[in-house]
């Protein structure tokens, strides 16, 4: 009974994080129309980018955000601009092959620099635990992950009700012609909205540094975590996205706890193979 | 007369691989309101693209109180002064009424006095302030065309053109916005129409250009143009 | 449309190189070293990876990011029979493809509802599962994989020549079936999916028949990929690397073209063993050029050439002069469609 509890709540908990790795993709696909089959990778990238930073400069892997979000918003801001604002207009398949193919690129940019060992950005607070019966046991970084995911999509939450760039980005999703009409510049809040999607990655890219080992291939898996949060959720639902991202946490946590660990991942494919078959539109969309 | 607002000289431009504007000239002064006429197809809407900035004319020149501003991208000419009520009554549909009048006012320059314009705007369609709240996807096609105006009108435009206000509405409808059109006139606005009904156009503009195949084939006083006249070079008879 | 003496003879000078390609490419293992028939064996898989890729992204609108489901269906489908069974190298060369055939045809009643993005990630999550299930599958030697007794020692020539045959194989059929009635379909779905006049279930069926025979030749070549290999293990079967090649190929050489995959494969190929002495960079290079390519030119080589100068090299037309690589072609069964 405390073991299925224990996984319960954890898969509640990572579900928070899910959420968060998924956000991004949801908010691209949502505005641009765009598939970044990139995102699991960028993710990665940000992982990587605080290995560095904290291996430099010896500081907590939370404190190399300051680093990490302004280098992963430019990345995310000039990829948009000089790449995939030019192909977005050109069909489904340019878009999709540009962002598989900066996936590859990533990939084996990382590859190239970190070599195939594997990473991580263990803190001491990685191994300790909030106690509450002998059996139910919430470690300290999951909670964090789950909280920092609900934080993120309450402020984005905030930011596309009450800025004017957010209800611009809000505005060109509906209507991209009209947007211009107001006298939106919408390459350039495109390149905004691929920024913000990279500062979701880049949060959600420490997070899952601090928990798992990492290696440069990591991406996908990732991209799948992203893709599943997506779908269930409907694309470019921000709330829709917290609540999917517990689902996703949840099926899989439970996947493990009936089927065995290595059931986990089979589990994952296959709760999305099913929603992409019978709901794309996602749980919460009519 | 005051001073002229917008020059378009010669504009050629194509829509897809159709030619669709071949070669309108066409001016408009201070507190005018010009008709541009024309059927389906006849590059009127093109011609606005064109000048609007969604839409690189192939050549011509566009001024603007003397500055050259051809192919200019929309959100500067916005910034300037330019706004644009687009077809069919376009909103932004997930948004609420009020979130797309906001929206209008997205320019800095426009953003400082974004509560007194939001003032006009219900003042001049109170209807708009009772659903500010409500998504603009369920509202009426006429209160969609209200918003749309509205929302033009909330980046404190010098000009504003209208692409085809009525296509689409009830007669009664039709008539309400215009005479809301010719209010905003009287306050000061500068208006372009671009329209397809012939009898509204000549009514409430100070002059009217004719289009047919993309070119201007008549223009003048819309007071002392013959409908029949209008009519003929509509059709191209 | 040219006709008359200087098509004619243009039409014979392209057959006749046609010919000594074919020709010199029969006799390549008896007079080449043993590297540049491996070369050339590899670039034939990836023709015939290529082709099959093209066909349903390129000419059917099934952005696939899973063919190498069928590659390593293709692999362990030889290992199996082989070890477990004795039986020959080239029938289970073909079961593997028939069992491919059966899986793309279940796999395309639950894939085929989808399109664009959600198909591509759907394919390419099966072939994910597909890792997952034969790393834990013992009678599939689990992680390790299978190694394929039978195939120890064959000689590179004979799977030469069973590569330039599958190569030569899959032009045809897309050529062919371009030409097809099939053809018709396809031409529909490129233009718009929902276009009046073909029915849903002549658009599916279409996809299904274009899903089959893409199954089951990168089945094949997956098996033949593994008799030169020995050893079929499930993360590199599986892995999306092939799809990443055959991506590659066609968009290199000219996505919706028969010829840009022969170059592209030429290209991929010569590329990859030139690059593999720079080790890691490779495949950032080689990401690099595709990703400038579909900006820059994103019909690719053979699409932007035909695009300058007004002609095809193996021409996929049905009105197109009626010729066939130089060969006269009789047109049939005109009269059959609506």
């Amino acid at each position: 009974m405390d073991a299925l509890l224990q996984s319960l709540i954890q898969g509640v908990l990572l579900g928070g994080l899910y959420a968060l790795i998924g956000i991004g993709m949801s908010l691209i696909f949502g505005i641009v129309k765009l598939t970044n089959l990139a995102h699991g990778d960028f993710l990665i990238l940000a992982s990587y980018i605080s290995y560095s930073v904290v291996a430099a400069t010896g500081m907590n892997p939370f404190v190399s955000l300051i680093v990490v979000i302004p280098v992963m918003f430019a990345i995310g801001y000039i990829v948009q601009n000089t790449m995939l604002n030019r192909v977005i207009s050109k069909g489904a398949e340019p878009p999709l092959l540009v962002t598989f193919g900066i996936s590859i690129v990533i990939q084996n940019l990382l590859l190239y620099y970190y070599t195939a060992d594997a990473r991580n950005l263990r803190s001491p607070i990685a191994t300790k635990s909030i106690i509450i019966t002998d059996g139910i046991r919430i470690p300290y970084i999951y909670l964090i992950g789950f909280l920092v995911g609900i934080i993120v999509i309450v402020a984005l939450g905030f930011y596309f009700r009450h800025t004017y760039q957010g209800k611009a980005i809000k505005a060109a999703a509906d209507d991209r012609e009209v947007a211009q009409l107001m006298g939106v510049n919408i390459k350039s809040i495109y390149g905004i909205a691929m920024g913000i999607s990279m500062t979701t990655a880049a949060i959600a890219g420490v997070l899952v540094g601090m928990i798992y080992n990492f290696y440069p291939t990591s991406g996908s898996a990732y991209l799948v975590i992203a893709f599943a949060v997506v779908v269930i959720g409907g694309m470019g639902s921000t709330y829709g996205t917290l609540a999917a991202g517990i689902l996703f946490g949840l099926a899989q946590v439970m996947g493990a706890h009936f089927f065995g660990a290595s059931a986990q991942l089979l589990t994952g494919y296959v709760v999305l193979l099913i929603m992409l078959i019978f709901r794309p539109q996602g749980l919460f969309q009519r | 007369m005051s001073e002229i607002l917008l020059r378009a000289e010669d504009i050629y431009a194509n829509y897809g691989d159709f030619q669709a504007v071949q070669g309108a000239s066409f001016e408009i002064r201070k507190g005018e309101i010009i008709s541009i006429i024309g059927t389906n197809g006849a590059g009127k809407s093109t011609l606005m693209k064109a000048i609007g900035g969604t839409l690189a004319p192939k050549s011509g020149k566009v001024f603007y109180k003397d500055t050259e501003i051809t192919g200019m991208p929309t959100h500067k000419l916005v910034d300037l002064g330019m706004s644009q009520v687009p077809e069919g009554g376009r909103v932004f549909a997930r948004m609420t009424v009020m979130d797309n009048l906001v929206m209008g006012s997205y320019t800095p320059r426009a953003r400082k006095h974004k509560d007194n314009a939001l003032e006009r705007v219900y003042d001049l369609f109170p209807v708009l302030k009772e659903k500010a709240n409500q998504v603009s996807g369920s509202l009426s096609g006429g209160q969609r065309q209200m918003v749309a105006i509205g929302r033009a009108l909330m980046s404190e435009p010098e000009l504003v053109c209208f692409d085809e206000i009525s296509l689409g509405l009830a007669p009664t409808v039709i008539k309400d916005i215009y005479t809301k059109i010719r209010q905003i006139n009287k306050e000061g606005m500068t208006i372009i129409l671009v329209e397809q009904d012939v009898k509204r156009s000549l009514k409430t503009s100070d002059r009217s250009y004719v289009m047919l195949k993309g070119k201007v084939v008549l223009s003048g006083k819309s007071s002392e143009l013959a409908e029949e006249d209008v009519k003929k070079a509509y059709f191209g008879l | 449309m040219k006709t008359g003496f200087l098509s004619d003879s243009k039409r014979l000078i392209k057959a006749l190189i046609m010919v000594i390609v074919l020709v010199g490419l029969f006799v390549l293992p008896n007079v080449a070293n043993q590297y540049t028939t491996m070369l050339v064996m590899l670039i034939c898989m990836y023709i015939g990876l290529g082709q099959m890729w093209n066909l349903l992204a390129g000419y059917a609108g099934l952005v696939s990011l899973g063919q190498q489901l069928y590659i390593g269906i293709g692999g362990y489908a030889l290992a199996v029979l082989s070890n477990y069974y004795n039986i020959p190298i080239l029938i289970g060369l073909v079961v593997g493809g028939l069992v491919s055939v059966g899986l793309s045809v279940a796999l395309s009643f639950l894939l085929l509802r989808m399109k664009g993005m959600y198909f591509a990630v759907a394919t390419w999550i099966t072939a994910e599962a597909f890792i997952v299930i034969f790393a834990g599958w013992t009678y599939m030697g689990s992680g390790n994989g299978l190694f394929i007794k039978a195939v120890r020692g064959m000689p590179t020539s004979t799977i030469y020549y069973y590569s330039l045959i599958v190569a030569i194989l899959t032009i045809f059929i897309v050529v062919f079936l371009l030409r097809s009635k099939l053809g018709l379909g396809l031409i529909a779905i490129r233009d718009n999916d929902s276009a009046a006049e073909t029915s849903g279930v002549t658009i599916f069926r279409t996809k299904l028949y274009c899903m089959m025979i893409s199954s089951f030749l990168t089945s094949i070549i997956g098996g033949l990929f593994y008799m030169s290999q020995v050893w079929v293990q499930p993360y590199a079967a599986f892995a999306i690397n092939w799809t990443i090649a055959g991506m590659f190929i066609v968009v290199i050489g000219g996505i919706g073209t028969v010829a840009g995959p022969i170059l592209g494969a030429v290209i991929y190929v010569i590329l990859n063993q030139y690059l593999s002495q720079f080790g890691g960079i490779s495949m950032i290079i080689l990401g690099v050029i595709a990703i400038v390519v579909i900006l820059f030119a994103p019909k690719g080589i053979i699409g932007s050439l035909q695009n300058r100068f007004g002609f095809e090299i193996l021409s996929a037309r049905r009105d197109a002069n009626k010729n066939f690589m130089g060969m006269q072609i009789q047109e049939t069964s005109e009269n059959t469609e609506q």
